[in-house]
């Protein structure tokens, strides 16, 4: 029996989540890196009994790395499903985690998934698939990373019923960390309030704010012996800029909390 | 001899009574930036700036020594008011440095919470600063050792140590200040006011001749006669203009100019003088100017030359009708990257660096580094093999955009005017020019910058502010400042000059961006229908000879003229010109994707 995934809800999600499974209708999840886009996602594969295939999109990616390819063997070429074409085939969630990432075009191949049509089709074998009954399309992308040259379609977009995803409030956020680090209270409300601090910033001053599982990553060293000071230093601060004027407030304000 | 002495009096009373460490000093201007971020960690306004605080005075009793050397009676108090925070310009309270750096970390944590004002004094420092012990443990421990420190060394304030929330009485008291606690603002509400009416009353005499520089110069020297009644005759001396200049130059009103050195310098004055020169700031700039005889001189670079101009009606070209006079601004004082641009500029090439546009992946080549497996079992699969094309390869290009842009700047006289009462077209043309510059300038693009203005056939004013071949540096920037509205727009003509500058470009792409804030025209025939025809024809010349033109239009709203120069998606419209900067980046990049 595989372990439960821990996902705590911050609003509706779940419920809407289930709504659009039920309703075969395609999510867009929009927040900031590290607030539990791709947990929620795997917790509710889990929940929902269905198979998660995971896609993390990047430049090259091609619509092949999607729908699949020819490939080779001993008996010559044989045709492989990609992630995208399995999901539909045999049911299944296929979660395009960070979307814009990938060229526009290569994107456009979900529109006919995406609507009342459900269909896949595969050029290169001329097959046209419907999709099982039990086929998910879930994206997720990070709007501080959206930009001119990278952004969705308007026309891939409005496919989509959206969940917009933030940072968990303070005492949501407490609850994760000591659950996933089993850090005491004391130390989780004192990352939280470093991370509501550092949350006040804005883009100018840093590039993108601390995260949820940054502050995971420092409670689990505080955990395993770490002093508090160092552990924070290494995993939030380090890893935020490379600033000298960020890097010493941000060393400043870990001194308040922990002294060294 | 005596100064000497006395100097050296001064300094050994002012130790013996000050209780600083001078060694241990540190400065404001080296932590201004950190304190900001660190007041924006806090949660404190983000349009607030942070400044050197003033000398105050302070009634209390002085003792012996105190009344000696002259110290005690003021004092470098932090405090804040809507606009900004105010801290002492150094802090050596304390024997180790990182104390006192510490300290300006601790006052600006203070200010992060509510504003003092004279009532609630003393009960809103205990209380928050009994809030930062309670929150930081590092706040708590610095309190601890440093509060005591100054317990000891100064017995007059060891009563704080006995005060807490409840027993107060909400009364400012006159006593030494601590040097933990924030200060209510200085009353000077009214002053300010009083400044500004006169203020703008001075505008409006200046804008009715505010034409030469030359009237300028005299108005100005008519206004310090009016407020000085008394030495009209030092006026027409330059250097005692500069004397009377000097006396009310702490200019405060302007971030940019506000010279920290120039105050920190003056902390030893007991005023600062606050001068009512915040609507002649312009004149005393180009004074100053003529003094150290740094004006920017045109020059012509040769007697011009002469293109050809299309007639509509005629449906035929003007043979080298039109006499482009290539224009550039010699003696130019070379400036850095003004500071009001620099959050943006970081904000663009942040932007670029997400990006990474250097490397580009070329799929389907006939040569190449990779064997593109997709394309190669492409083939293998299809049907029939005689028709594709075989192209396997996969190839990455790194850093070879292989692209020429040249900037033309519309700089007519339209451009004069404003945006907002301070922000010109103009302005916002300048600002633009830098921050894109800067952006070419990370993406390793080759660029070149011209500006023109025209006055009829006979005078097509061309200036060249960055040809592709000069550096970006300081001295282009400080031509971009220099750029002054000209006359009126010939479009047609720039863009065929552009054109001729673009062709011999040997890159892949060629961009001609042209940024302009209305429609084609000039004094002579050159309106209306004729300047559109013409501009048409000129892009179309353009555009045959490989060149993609691009109208960055500075207006309301989009006029159809627009459409039909550039073609549907060849302009973009800005409305409001603060986005400028960023849009125009933003467009750059994704024309040239």
């Amino acid at each position: 029996m595989q372990e439960t995934i821990y996902y705590k809800e911050q609003n509706n999600e779940v419920e809407l989540f289930e709504a659009a499974a039920s309703m075969d209708l395609p999510l867009l999840i929009k927040g900031p890196t590290g607030c539990g886009k791709t947990r929620f996602i795997e917790a509710m594969g889990q929940k929902l009994n269905k198979e998660v295939y995971t896609v993390v999109c990047h430049d090259d990616l091609s619509s092949a790395d999607l729908i699949g390819r020819h490939l080779i063997n001993e008996n010559g070429t044989f045709w492989q499903d990609g992630p995208l074409t399995k999901a539909v085939r045999n049911g299944g969630i296929c979660y395009l985690d960070e979307i814009i990432e990938a060229r526009k075009d290569t994107t456009v191949i979900l529109h006919s998934l995406a609507d009342y049509r459900r269909v896949l089709n595969i050029d290169r074998t001329g097959e046209t698939i419907q999709a099982h009954k039990d086929f998910m399309l879930v994206v997720s992308y990070n709007p501080g990373y959206a930009n001119v040259l990278k952004g969705m379609k308007a026309s891939t977009k409005q496919r989509f019923i959206s969940l917009s995803f933030d940072y968990p409030s303070e005492e949501v956020e407490k609850e994760i960390l000591i659950k996933e680090s089993y850090c005491s209270d004391e130390i989780a409300k004192k990352l939280v309030s470093i991370a509501k601090e550092i949350r006040q910033l804005d883009e100018s001053e840093i590039q993108e704010a601390v995260s949820t599982r940054l502050l995971i990553y420092a409670a689990k060293l505080i955990q395993k012996g770490f002093n508090p000071y160092n552990a924070c230093m290494h995993s939030i601060v380090e890893s935020l800029s490379d600033e000298k004027e960020v890097l010493e407030v941000l060393e400043k304000l870990i001194s308040l909390h922990f002294s060294k | 001899m005596e100064e000497v002495i006395g100097k050296v009096w001064d300094k050994f009373i002012v130790k013996r009574v000050s209780k600083s460490y001078e060694n241990e000093k540190v400065f404001f201007i080296d932590k201004k930036k950190s304190l900001k971020i660190f007041y924006h960690l806090l949660g404190g306004d983000k349009s607030k700036e942070i400044l050197i605080t003033d000398k105050r005075n302070i009634l209390k009793k002085r003792n012996l020594l105190e009344k000696i050397s002259g110290m005690g009676k003021s004092y470098f108090l932090p405090w804040q008011d809507e606009k900004a925070l105010y801290l002492p310009s150094f802090i050596s309270t304390f024997a180790k440095k990182e104390d006192n750096e510490m300290l300006y970390f601790w006052l600006v944590a203070m200010m992060s919470k509510t504003n003092i004002n004279q009532n609630n004094f003393l009960l809103e420092n205990i209380k928050n600063s009994n809030e930062l012990i309670n929150k930081y443990e590092g706040f708590k421990k610095f309190y601890e050792k440093c509060s005591n420190e100054l317990f000891q060394k100064d017995e007059e304030l060891s009563f704080i140590k006995s005060l807490n929330e409840k027993d107060l009485e909400n009364e400012y008291i006159n006593l030494k200040p601590f040097d933990f606690w924030i200060y209510p603002a200085l009353n000077t509400k009214t002053k300010f006011e009083e400044f500004e009416d006169e203020d703008e009353e001075n505008k409006k005499k200046k804008d009715e001749n505010a034409k030469t520089e030359t009237l300028q110069m005299k108005k100005q020297v008519n206004q310090l006669d009016d407020k000085k009644k008394t030495d009209g005759l030092l006026i027409f001396l330059p250097d005692a203009l500069m004397s009377i200049l000097e006396q009310v130059n702490v200019d405060r009103s302007e971030d940019d100019s506000f010279d920290e050195d120039a105050l920190y310098n003056a902390t030893d004055l007991d005023e600062i003088t606050l001068g009512r020169k915040k609507a002649n700031l312009n004149a005393r700039i180009k004074m100053d100017l003529d003094i150290e005889t740094r004006v920017s001189e045109e020059v012509f670079l040769g007697k011009g030359f002469y293109l050809d101009e299309w007639d509509y009606k005629k449906n035929d070209y003007l043979k080298n009708y039109v006499c482009i006079k290539t224009i550039i601004n010699d003696n130019i004082k070379a400036i850095p990257l003004p500071s009001r641009l620099k959050k943006i500029v970081k904000r663009v090439q942040n932007e670029l660096d997400l990006m990474k546009i250097d490397k580009i992946k070329k799929d389907n080549l006939i040569y190449g580094d990779e064997l593109n497996l997709d394309s190669w079992l492409d083939y293998k699969t299809s049907l029939n093999k005689n028709e594709h094309k075989q192209n396997f390869f996969t190839n990455y290009e790194k850093k070879n955009r292989s692209m020429s842009t040249l900037i033309l700047a519309d700089i007519s006289l339209s451009t004069e005017a404003g945006i907002t009462s301070e922000i010109r077209v103009i302005d916002m043309i300048k600002d633009s020019l830098m921050v894109f510059s800067e952006a070419l300038t990370k993406l390793e693009d080759k660029f070149s910058i011209y500006a023109f203005s025209s006055l009829k056939n006979t005078k097509v004013r061309f200036h060249i502010i960055k040809n592709f071949k000069e550096k970006y540096s300081n001295i282009i920037r400080g031509r971009i400042n220099e750029i002054k509205p000209g006359y009126y727009t010939r479009l047609g003509a720039a863009i065929r000059q552009s054109t001729k500058i673009l062709e011999k470009q040997d890159s892949n792409n060629k961009l001609l961006l042209i940024i302009s804030d209305g429609k084609p025209n000039d004094v002579d025939k050159y309106d209306g229908r004729y300047g559109i025809e013409d501009t048409k024809k000129a892009i179309n010349e353009a555009k045959l000879k490989g060149i993609t033109p691009f109208c960055v239009t500075i207006d309301l709203e989009v006029k159809d003229y627009l459409s039909h120069l550039f073609g549907k998606n060849g302009y973009v419209l800005i409305k409001n010109s603060k986005n400028l900067p960023k849009a125009l980046s933003d467009i750059y990049i994704n024309l040239t994707k």
